[in-house]
């Protein structure tokens, strides 16, 4: 096989170029992706770390405000579906260790916000054990069908 | 009739299965006849897998509930429309849908290679029969459309709201296609592999299908980001969510391979590269099945975890090892004879490009999937969001914006310094005086200066292209202007539609670049009579009113939009619904779209006694030619494809003489003066 420097030598300075892009990327944007449960056990390493908290609205404890634009609501664990029996109501009661509140400034309620619904909290912990969240999001309802959704 | 769509679903999987038998013994004991069968096989295949698709169609529209699919995604007061769409509004209905388009493409291909290409057509054929029984072995065993309830329900579940829009009823069929049309090109890639005929009869025979999958990938992403934009109410249409990504991986790959076969025809190198590119392309639409399936990534979206997974993966798996067998098995033969002369070449811009577009897939595949390695790894799930891809793809979008400019113009193996200053000399000085421009309008951020600069450097080079083509028809054939730049379309329609194409893509990338960068928002909660400003806007807030039908309520704010001096421009109505069956709000954005920026007012919420209303407004610059960029791809991809003489009579040549010396193999598109 004949060697061919220039295809070589290209290649790798592209594929350099984006090795490093990558790279310095995900040194710079990464947030941790944890569930409550996680979030509880390791509370006292996250200090001012980015975080995606996946959670569960616990019932009658969402508040709106909306001439400040102000959300709270306190997240549970979302329980195991295996362990789910398939005619559970929407919510469900969770151990009452694992909890945080959530606080949300300046964006609108979402939609799909309700008690029992699944959402992903954006934001980081305070040392008040309270999240204060940069964004709210809700999962869409389970019969949802993603190769539609975009 | 759902018994008979569940019977037809039978019936097919053992067609499909005894398509792949009759193809290979024909071949092996050189039996035409069980050839043809095979053939005939997989035409009865599709026509089963017809008949299925009616019987669920006539169910959904009949409101048949004993079905769990049709009580699971349809309802009685479900628009007619939307009883259509429901067919790939969920999982099993999905997967019908798809395989109904595979063995639909399978049988035009079938149809087309009846006479040509004997050798590598029905290997190829084998191949996408196996494709479609892996899909029918799920609607048979795995995931089954026509499953009775125990007991019927007097009233189905209804689709999901969100679903029931007008973008919604055309993306899934759209990047379906895409997705779909793609195995075709990648089967025949793999007959070549197996039969070891490895010239570049498989690209010829399968282009059209290239171009076609490459056209409904692009539509289907357009559709999706359009139906984003107006349903879900959050002001942007890209989130580069794993779902997002999963559609848009496939479409960066393929245009690579639409770009590097052209290399193939004229040099006779990158053979390796182009077989693993279609195989790469095939493969990302399984796994974007998979990760939209298997639930390992998590989304947004929260996908329906329905165990279809695992089968997902394992086939994957089977292909890519097969397929990499297979190259390694055709290595000697896949050697390209030379390195390019020089980095001032065509071949060498598209070998760039090439990488620049595999780079970005590269990128996006690793933003999708490090939550699963660094929980691999590091016992942690860590995610990479939107910044990420930005700041990955943004400087590669550059460079690869850079190479359109620079590919089309620049000569076959090699350049001269001359040339390249004739050539380059009236771009350059566009692009740059465009980026003094952007600067002397106050723009400062150094990626803006830089993209608007390369988007006119690019539009430049096209001129340029289009006015050599013009002027050296003017002089041959002495046409006038006009005349002249449509025969040069005409009579080179690949290779003008593909210059039409790149000016869409420049023209969504100038959109892209300026809503991205530009966009501003307000939150506001406000009473009747209130104001408030965005921009030069200002909005004042008219009142609610409320509606209530059958099907859900509807609460419509009427907001007043005036201009900074006072003029009234509009009045906008954005509303909230709440569906009734599931219950569920939605949203109903109203935008104001102009060429220089999308007034987009959302709802975001009523109180309770219904006397204020919380707005959230976007201000968005430039977003409007994202559309219009995507309408000139799709205008750029019908040139390309429209049929044109010269080109089926060298297919019908090379087909025919089975190995035409490659002086004679040029394209017909290279006729066009000004590129070599």
């Amino acid at each position: 096989m004949r060697v061919r420097p220039r295809f070589y030598f290209g290649g790798a300075l592209i594929a350099l170029a984006v090795a490093y892009l990558i790279f310095s990327a995900v040194r710079s944007t990464s947030e941790y992706y944890l569930t409550v449960a996680e979030v509880n056990a390791r509370q006292a390493e996250l200090g001012s770390q980015a975080l995606r908290v996946a959670g569960r609205v616990k019932d009658g404890t969402i508040s709106w405000e909306p001439n400040s634009l102000t959300l709270k609501f306190v997240i549970v664990p979302i329980p195991d579906p295996a362990a789910a029996s398939p005619v559970q109501a929407v919510s469900i009661k969770a151990p009452a260790d694992a909890s945080f509140g959530v606080i949300c400034v300046g964006q609108p309620k979402p939609d799909m916000l309700a008690p029992g619904r699944d959402v992903i909290v954006e934001g980081k912990l305070g040392a008040d054990g309270v999240i204060t969240a940069t964004q709210v999001m809700t999962s869409c309802p389970s019969k949802y069908q993603p190769k539609q959704s975009q | 009739m759902p018994e008979l769509g569940k019977l037809a679903l039978a019936i097919a999987l053992v067609l499909a299965i005894y398509s792949i038998v009759a193809n290979i013994y024909g071949l092996r004991r050189n039996q035409p006849d069980f050839v043809v069968s095979a053939r005939h096989a997989l035409w009865s295949m599709c026509a089963m897998v017809t008949i299925a698709v009616v019987a669920l169609w006539t169910a959904l529209l009949r409101s048949d509930f004993s079905l769990e699919y049709v009580a699971a995604y349809s309802s009685t007061t479900l628009p007619t429309v939307y009883k259509i769409t429901s067919l790939w509004g969920g999982q099993q209905g999905s997967l019908l849908f798809w395989t109904w388009l595979l063995s639909i493409f399978t049988s035009i291909a079938a149809f087309q290679n009846r006479r040509r290409n004997p050798e590598i057509a029905p290997y190829a054929l084998a191949v996408l029969a196996g494709v479609a029984i892996f899909f029918l072995g799920m609607l048979n065993f795995v995931t089954r459309p026509f499953d009775f309830l125990a007991v019927v329900p007097p009233e189905g579940a209804d689709l999901n709201p969100l679903l029931q829009n007008y973008w919604m009823a055309i993306h899934p069929p759209s990047l379906y296609t895409g997705y779909v049309s793609a195995t075709v090109p990648f089967a025949f890639g793999a007959a070549a592999l197996i039969t070891g005929k490895l010239d570049d009869a498989w690209i010829r025979s399968t282009r059209r299908w290239a171009i076609f999958s490459w056209f409904f990938l692009t539509l289907g992403n357009m559709f999706g980001a359009r139906w984003a934009y107006e349903v879900l109410g959050w002001g942007g249409y890209w989130a580069w969510d794993p779902v997002e990504n999963a559609a848009f991986m496939p479409w960066l790959v393929m245009t690579a391979y639409l770009h590097s076969v052209m290399i193939q025809e004229r040099k006779d190198m990158l053979k390796i590269w182009n077989l693993s590119l279609i195989g790469l392309a095939f493969g990302l639409t399984l796994f974007g099945t998979f990760i939209t399936r298997s639930g390992v990534i998590s989304s947004v979206h929260s996908f329906t975890q329905s165990g279809l997974g695992p089968y997902f993966l394992t086939f994957l798996i089977i292909v890519t090892l097969a397929y990499i067998a297979l190259l390694i098995f055709r290595s000697n033969q896949l050697r390209s004879p030379a390195d390019f002369e020089s980095y001032l070449s065509r071949e060498a811009a598209f070998l760039f490009n090439n990488l620049f577009l595999v780079g970005i897939a590269f990128a996006v595949f690793w933003g999708t999937i490090f939550p699963v390695l660094s929980e691999a790894v590091r016992g942690v799930k860590i995610t990479v969001g939107p910044p990420f891809f930005n700041r990955v793809n943004g400087p590669l979008a550059l460079g690869l914006v850079f190479l359109m400019g620079v590919g089309p113009l620049i000569a076959w193996r090699r350049t001269t310094a001359d040339n390249l200053l004739k050539s380059f000399a009236a771009p350059i000085i566009l692009g740059v005086s465009s980026g003094v421009v952007a600067a002397a309008m106050g723009i400062r951020q150094w990626y803006v200066i830089t993209a608007l600069s390369l988007a006119a450097f690019v539009m430049g080079t096209i001129i340029v292209e289009f006015r050599r083509g013009m002027n050296a028809r003017r002089h041959m054939v002495s046409e006038p202007r006009a005349k002249a730049l449509v025969n040069l379309v005409a009579k080179n329609n690949r290779r003008y539609g593909g210059y039409v194409i790149h000016v869409g893509v420049i023209v969504a990338f100038v959109g892209i670049v300026g809503s991205s960068f530009f966009r501003t928002d307000v939150k506001k909660s406000v009473h009747p009579g209130d104001s408030f400003t965005i921009g030069s806007f200002t909005l004042r807030f008219l009142g609610l009113k409320q509606v209530e039908t059958a099907h859900l309520e509807t609460a419509t704010a009427r907001v007043e939009v005036l201009r900074a001096d006072g003029r009234e421009i509009t009045v906008m109505e954005p509303s909230k619904l709440f569906y009734k069956r599931p219950q569920q709000p939605a949203t109903k954005v109203a935008i104001r779209s102009t060429p220089f920026a999308d007034l987009y007012v959302v709802l975001a919420g009523i109180d309770d006694v219904g006397e204020s209303a919380t707005f959230e407004v976007f201000l968005t610059p430039l977003v409007f030619w994202l559309w219009a960029g995507g309408l000139l791809m799709v205008l750029g991809t019908v040139i390309v494809m429209w049929p044109n003489v010269r080109e089926r009579a060298a297919i019908a040549v090379v087909l025919s003489g089975a190995g035409a010396p490659a002086g004679d193999r040029a394209p017909a598109s290279d006729a066009a003066p000004g590129g070599d």
